[in-house]
């Protein structure tokens, strides 16, 4: 203490004399001298294993991106080769203006729905539980198996989704959604929807639940509606959550994968190939594992951007 | 940072920045790593050492794709009962992902001692020199003449030997002898040229109650080249020319693609294909064809072979015919043998392989739904004990399976070329586009499986 005492006084002196007068109290330099041995060990396993599987990994495939690693046999450097060719892959383009199409398409109504049952279900009503569990169930099945369930559901004549449009004499039941890709698309989309909404349910919720009654009280005592009480008192609060829904939201569908390769498998044709399906595409049916590096390189960049912007932009600014 | 005191110990903060470097340090040290470990080569195999292939002694690890492990497993089962010092371990690999696998295996100096992959895509890893050097040992085969010999060509380069077959997988034309019965058709006479089938296929498909004359599994690229390629080559001409490596596609003005895909077209169209045919991925291929709903089908041996004794009784059989008949063909799949560079025990993958190619196993495929790939196998006994698979071995020298190292990528994917241009063709209906689409399409792929 008598160490900080002296460090805390000498820190104004200087501070003093480097900045024209002004006093700051002096920073707490004990702290940093005296454990950084003990909150290193600490950190340690958590440093270890990221380096091993995050950033050893990440090193390789960069290594990787700059040369023209083949699946099979020798390989050799070639420099940037593969990002200039990724201006010139039809593939990779459409593959990224689709993944951006299908974001565009599902990042809102996961949002807005899972909002609006986490509205549904903020309350201790009967049944509530009930109904928390039903809308987070698929979250917890988890998007594969989910897909392989729509899958055959899918199937003309004998899937129950042509079967209920069959009874509700909406089609004849003989579509074959997964053959044609607007309609692949909707069915994916829907599927997409259904599943993550969950999770932004369960975001909401937490959110929702930590503001203090006391601000809905006020909000009645003004007089305000329910609408009104939503948009001044519970937006605001939740905000940080609903960014966060829309960083993991976003993310994932940047990432998508196991739903197109379940479904359609990039059908028909290339239509439905998303980025990360193209990197698989790439690497381990055209063998070119150092090209689908150097797209995974970008995707990475791609990802980090955007979340970066968007933490900026949704930020708090109070 | 303002200066230290007079008499205080300058900040740590050097050290913490000092740290700050490390995480940047360790993706240097990753592709450091990545540039030491994957440059060192396997070691080669001396195949010519003596008592090689003979009592050997440990462990063979065999991958074995999941279609043939049933074959597999019974080779497996026999050897391991005779041999007390040398042990197979067989692991199935699922047939999408054996390609990459086995790549991956290998470049992480972790292959198997012994592949049964699938006879295609041998040359694409003898092409890249993955495989081992077998040529004295296979020339000293007793049984080499009798070997399939479109298999056995398969695992050739240059005059040598990286392989040997394994097990035979081909395609045929299976027709219910019942529905044409009933359909008023002669049983005896299968369909021989695209003109019978369709009026075959008409009359079955009259008979109703959700019979149809023919089907095929709309989405499955692999079985569709499997049962659509031997039509073409009874005439003489092929997809692909040219050496390993030198492919070219012939896809526009080929008129027997031309003329097959305008069947299929034809097929689907008039209502005489099974619904299914456009949604069938081969997960449950001849399903139905097995159920006795569907007269006349392209298929393996296998769903046959795990069908009802009943109904294969009442079965008939014919290889595959050219668009005008007049000849036939077969596509002599199944499965090679190849002993990966950087096996453990490539001795006793050896002694393996011998055993698995002796008439006394050969014998055995058909009881897993396969065929075996060797001719002197096909004695009096085995054509009563299997007559479907003896008339399909009988048909071996007539097989043909392409030389090529882009089969993977243009007729094995689901978004590839082939695939593309039979749906665009036969659900879509302009054939004619389809297949410049086709030549386009096969073109790219080609050449990004050369590169």
């Amino acid at each position: 203490m008598t160490q900080e005492t002296i460090q805390t006084a000498a820190g104004q002196r200087w501070a003093g004399r480097g900045t024209g007068g002004t006093t700051r109290p002096g920073k707490r330099r004990t702290g940093i001298v005296r454990r950084p041995k003990i909150g290193m060990l600490f950190v340690m396993p958590a440093f270890v294993f990221v380096a091993v599987f995050v950033l050893f990994p990440l090193g390789f495939a960069i290594y990787m991106s700059l040369t023209n690693w083949p699946l099979i046999g020798a390989y050799h450097f070639s420099g940037v080769h593969n990002y200039a060719a990724l201006g010139k892959d039809p593939g990779f383009i459409h593959s990224v203006l689709f993944t951006l199409l299908y974001t565009g398409i599902v990042t809102v109504p996961i949002l807005v729905v899972g909002y609006g049952l986490a509205v549904l279900i903020r309350s201790n009503r009967r049944g509530s539980v009930f109904l928390r569990t039903a809308f987070f169930l698929p979250y917890v099945i988890g998007l594969p198996t989910l897909s392989y369930i729509i899958l055959l559901e899918l199937q003309p004549n004998s899937g129950a989704v042509n079967w209920v449009l069959a009874r509700l004499h909406i089609t004849n039941g003989a579509t074959a959604w997964l053959v044609n890709t607007n309609l692949a698309l909707a069915a994916t989309c829907i599927l997409v929807i259904w599943f993550a909404s969950g999770l932004t349910m369960v975001l909401l919720l937490g959110a929702m639940q930590g503001i203090s009654d006391d601000l809905y009280e006020s909000a009645d005592v003004l007089g305000a509606s329910w609408w009104e009480k939503e948009r001044y008192v519970t937006l605001p609060l939740v905000r940080p959550t609903i960014a966060l829904s829309l960083i993991i939201s976003i993310i994932g569908s940047f990432l998508a994968f196991n739903q197109f390769f379940i479904l359609t498998q990039g059908g028909p044709g290339t239509s439905t190939f998303t980025v990360v399906m193209w990197i698989y595409q790439t690497a381990f049916v055209q063998l070119h594992v150092g090209a689908a590096a150097a797209m995974s390189v970008v995707l990475i960049a791609v990802v980090g951007v955007i979340s970066f912007v968007q933490f900026l932009l949704l930020r708090s600014n109070t | 940072m303002p200066a230290a005191p007079i008499g205080h110990r300058r900040s740590p903060r050097p050290r913490t920045g000092a740290l700050l470097l490390v995480p940047l340090l360790v993706p240097l040290l990753g592709a450091a790593a990545g540039l030491a470990g994957c440059a060192t080569p396997a070691p080669p195999v001396d195949v010519n050492e003596s008592g090689f292939g003979d009592n050997a002694t440990g462990v063979v690890q065999f991958w074995d794709r999941n279609t043939t492990s049933p074959f597999g497993k019974l080779l497996v089962d026999r050897f391991n009962a005779t041999h007390t010092n040398l042990k197979v371990v067989l692991t199935p690999v699922q047939d999408t992902q054996y390609v990459t696998k086995l790549a991956t295996a290998i470049r992480a100096g972790d292959a198997p001692d012994l592949v049964g992959i699938d006879d295609i895509n041998s040359q694409l890893f003898i092409y890249h020199k993955v495989f081992t050097d077998l040529t004295p040992l296979v020339s000293a085969l007793p049984e080499k003449d009798k070997l399939s010999p479109a298999a056995l060509n398969l695992t050739t380069e240059d005059g040598r030997y990286y392989g040997t077959p394994y097990v035979a997988d081909m395609s045929v034309l299976w027709y219910s002898r019942t529905l044409f019965r009933r359909a008023g058709l002669d049983p005896g006479k299968p369909p021989a040229s695209y003109a019978q089938i369709l009026s075959d296929a008409r009359k079955i498909t009259a008979l109703g109650h959700g019979i149809y004359g023919f089907a095929f599994p709309g989405r499955c690229e692999g079985c569709l080249g499997f049962t659509l390629l031997p039509d073409i080559w009874a005439t003489g001409k092929r997809l692909l020319y040219g050496q390993p490596g030198h492919e070219t596609a012939f896809v526009e003005g080929n008129a027997p693609l031309r003329q097959t895909l305008a069947l299929y077209r034809q097929l689907w169209t008039e209502g005489l294909s099974d619904p299914e045919s456009q949604v069938e991925t081969g997960t449950t291929w001849g399903k139905d064809f097995v159920a006795g709903k569907v007269g006349m089908m392209p298929l393996a041996y296998g769903p046959i072979a795990a069908a009802p004794a009943s109904f294969r009784s009442q079965l008939g059989m014919t290889l595959l015919p050219a668009p005008g008949g007049g000849a036939t063909a077969t596509f002599d799949g199944g499965a090679n043998f190849g002993i990966p560079l950087g096996s453990r025990n490539p001795s006793g993958a050896w002694e393996f392989i011998k055993f698995a190619l002796q008439q006394a196993q050969q014998s055995l495929a058909p009881s897993a739904g396969f065929e075996p790939v060797r001719s002197d196998v096909l004695t009096p006994r085995f054509r009563s004990q299997y007559p479907f698979a003896a008339a399909m071995l009988a048909g071996q020298s007539r097989g043909y399976a392409p030389k090529t190292i882009v089969y993977n990528i243009t007729f094995n994917q689901p978004g590839g070329p082939w695939l593309n241009m039979f749906t665009a063709a036969v659900f879509d209906g302009d054939i004619a586009a389809a297949i410049r689409a086709g030549q386009a399409g096969f073109n790219t792929a080609i050449d990004l499986g050369k590169s």
